[in-house]
């Protein structure tokens, strides 16, 4: 056991931070907010935590925190602009949010390290406190998918007028969700480099975008569970596919499709119908 | 002194007058009901009551206080509750939970508001079911139950008894009387002529998005414009 968590170190720490990272998506698309903030956030978290840590020498929670507050901001402001977009337009501009981001710590200068990146972040962040923290997050959304928070948010997502009539505070839980994404995203960011110590543009572009999408897609947008799925399936995924070597991004491709299509709830939503249907019982007054 | 109350009020759809200059005063403890043939402007008027669509012109009161600007969210806590003429339930909760809803609005609800909304609903059979198991009428209830949790002083139906049978369609008109007769106020929007004579204390008709006649329910029904607007030879051989 000790053995095999040596040898997967590197893949455990990379299943919470993407964990984080699916979570940070996954929460304003619970609320019907499609926005990608979480993944521009990520990036702020990224090169936040690695400039304090480089230039100012902060502690590695100092550092975290400050990407997250940094990001939360951003996205706030972001919620605020992008107010009158929803669906596909809302998507495209919050992934525009992370590319633009992508295009300017390459333009950078010294203090984003340009095209290479910083390196030499370092910090005694560990293994356990990545844990603690998804665990933390965990909880703290588990929480607000129950009871009262957890109706408004259905509400606000199924239907915003409806919300509204019963006195939801619809505006206030949509900003809400986009700065929650913002720090959970801003927060997997700044633990990666963290880790790794280092952080090159290129870990904070497309493929995040097209990371967090798949994990979501495939592990479900209505709960938290979904996230978790997601994040465990395409953390070991490629260990398992590894004999297919070069058609490792086929297979990957074909997953997602079959997924988008046939299962547009995801892992979790099949596995919910499953239980619902186990437990069901005729219903009086119900229809026949 | 009136409940709610509309001056001169109107929505435009850009080229159309959905509503307009529509005045309406509710007064307390009274059921208006509120006539007119389809597309004459009854849901936008209820639209506009609930600040869902914004206003053209025209002024809004609650209580002599203007409030056409006021949050459209803010309305629930002021006890005004409403229902919409399509059923919009919540799929993935059950009955009970979307009752709940309306009684989220305050961190803690009064004791027994949603049990008692359910009781006299008649939903206490299918608490546990979910929405899309439940027929249209049932689901109607459900409609009302939510809105009767968030506890109202004032009550806006849009065709509360469409798709229920005569006898559920009595049920419900008992239902609004008790109601009123606990001092809910409450603006009924519904086709059912009879219906609406039997449960309404005052009557307003519209028409291409205007007043045509308001008084007691047998004015209403009798008045010239309304029988040529509305009622029809049908209901004219009944008065
Ligand atoms: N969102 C909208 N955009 C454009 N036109 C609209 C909109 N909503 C309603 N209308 C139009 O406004 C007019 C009034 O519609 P409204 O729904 O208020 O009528 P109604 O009296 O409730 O009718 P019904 O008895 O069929 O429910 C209709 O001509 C309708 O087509
Ligand atoms: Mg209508």
């Amino acid at each position: 056991m000790i053995a095999w968590y040596e040898a997967n170190v590197v893949l455990i720490q990379s299943m919470f931070i993407s964990l984080l990272l699916a979570l940070s998506i996954q929460v304003p698309f619970r609320a019907g907010v499609f926005s990608l903030a979480g993944i521009g956030s990520y990036g702020i978290g990224a090169y936040t935590a690695a400039i304090v840590t480089l230039q100012l020498g902060w502690p590695p929670f100092a550092a975290i925190g400050a990407g997250m507050l940094l990001a939360a901001v951003i996205a706030y402001l972001l919620a605020l602009v992008l107010a009158r977009l929803s669906g596909l337009y809302l998507g495209m501009a919050t992934i525009a949010y992370s590319l633009i981001l992508s295009v300017a710590v390459i333009n950078g200068g010294e203090l984003t390290g340009g095209a290479q990146g910083l390196f030499g972040a370092v910090s005694d962040l560990q293994t356990g406190h990545v844990v603690a923290v998804a665990v933390a997050a965990v909880v703290l959304l588990a929480l607000s998918e129950r009871g009262r928070p957890g109706r408004w948010i259905d509400a606000v997502r199924e239907d915003p007028e409806l919300a509204v009539s019963v006195g939801v505070p619809v505006t206030a839980i949509r900003q809400l969700s986009f700065v929650v994404g913002g720090l959970l995203g801003a927060c997997a960011g700044a633990m990666n480099t963290l880790l790794r110590t280092t952080v090159t543009p290129e870990e904070v572009g497309f493929h995040l975008v097209v990371l967090a999408l798949t994990m979501i897609i495939v592990g479900g947008s209505r709960s938290w569970a979904g996230a978790l799925i997601g994040a465990v399936v395409f953390t070991w995924l490629p260990t398992v596919l590894a004999f297919v070597g070069e058609w490792q991004t086929l297979v990957y491709g074909v997953v997602v499709a079959v997924a988008a299509i046939f299962v547009p709830t995801g892992i979790l939503g099949l596995a919910q119908d499953f239980v619902r249907r186990l437990r069901r019982p005729a219903l009086p007054g119900g229809r026949p | 002194m009136t409940v709610i109350e509309a001056r001169d009020v109107a929505v435009h759809y850009g080229g159309i007058k959905a509503v307009d200059g529509v005045d309406l005063a509710l007064e307390p403890g009274r059921i208006c009901g509120l006539l007119g043939p389809n597309g004459s402007g009854k849901s936008t008027l209820l639209a506009a009551l609930t600040r869902l669509v914004p206003l053209t012109r025209g002024t809004l009161l609650l209580d002599g206080a203007e409030y056409q600007n006021a949050a459209p969210a803010s309305l629930a806590r002021r006890g005004v509750a409403r229902t919409f003429q399509t059923v919009r339930l919540l799929p993935d909760l059950t009955v009970a939970e979307n009752v709940r809803l309306g009684a989220d609005l305050r961190r803690r609800a009064p004791a027994g508001v949603v049990d008692d909304a359910i009781e006299r609903t008649g939903l206490g059979d299918v608490v546990r079911a979910r929405p899309g198991e439940l027929s249209y009428g049932m689901s109607r209830r459900v409609e009302i139950a939510r809105a009767l949790a968030t506890s109202p002083r004032l009550l806006l139906l849009d065709e509360p008894t469409a798709g229920m049978n005569q006898a559920e369609r009595q049920e419900i008109s008992e239902l609004l009387r008790r109601l009123r007769d606990e001092g809910l106020t409450q603006l009924l929007v519904e086709h059912d002529v009879q219906l609406m004579i039997d449960t309404c204390d005052d009557l307003v008709a519209m028409n291409f998005g205007a007043v045509v006649a308001h008084g007691s329910p047998a004015e209403v029904v009798t008045d010239p414009d309304v029988q040529r607007a509305y009622l029809g030879k049908k209901w004219r051989a009944h008065a």
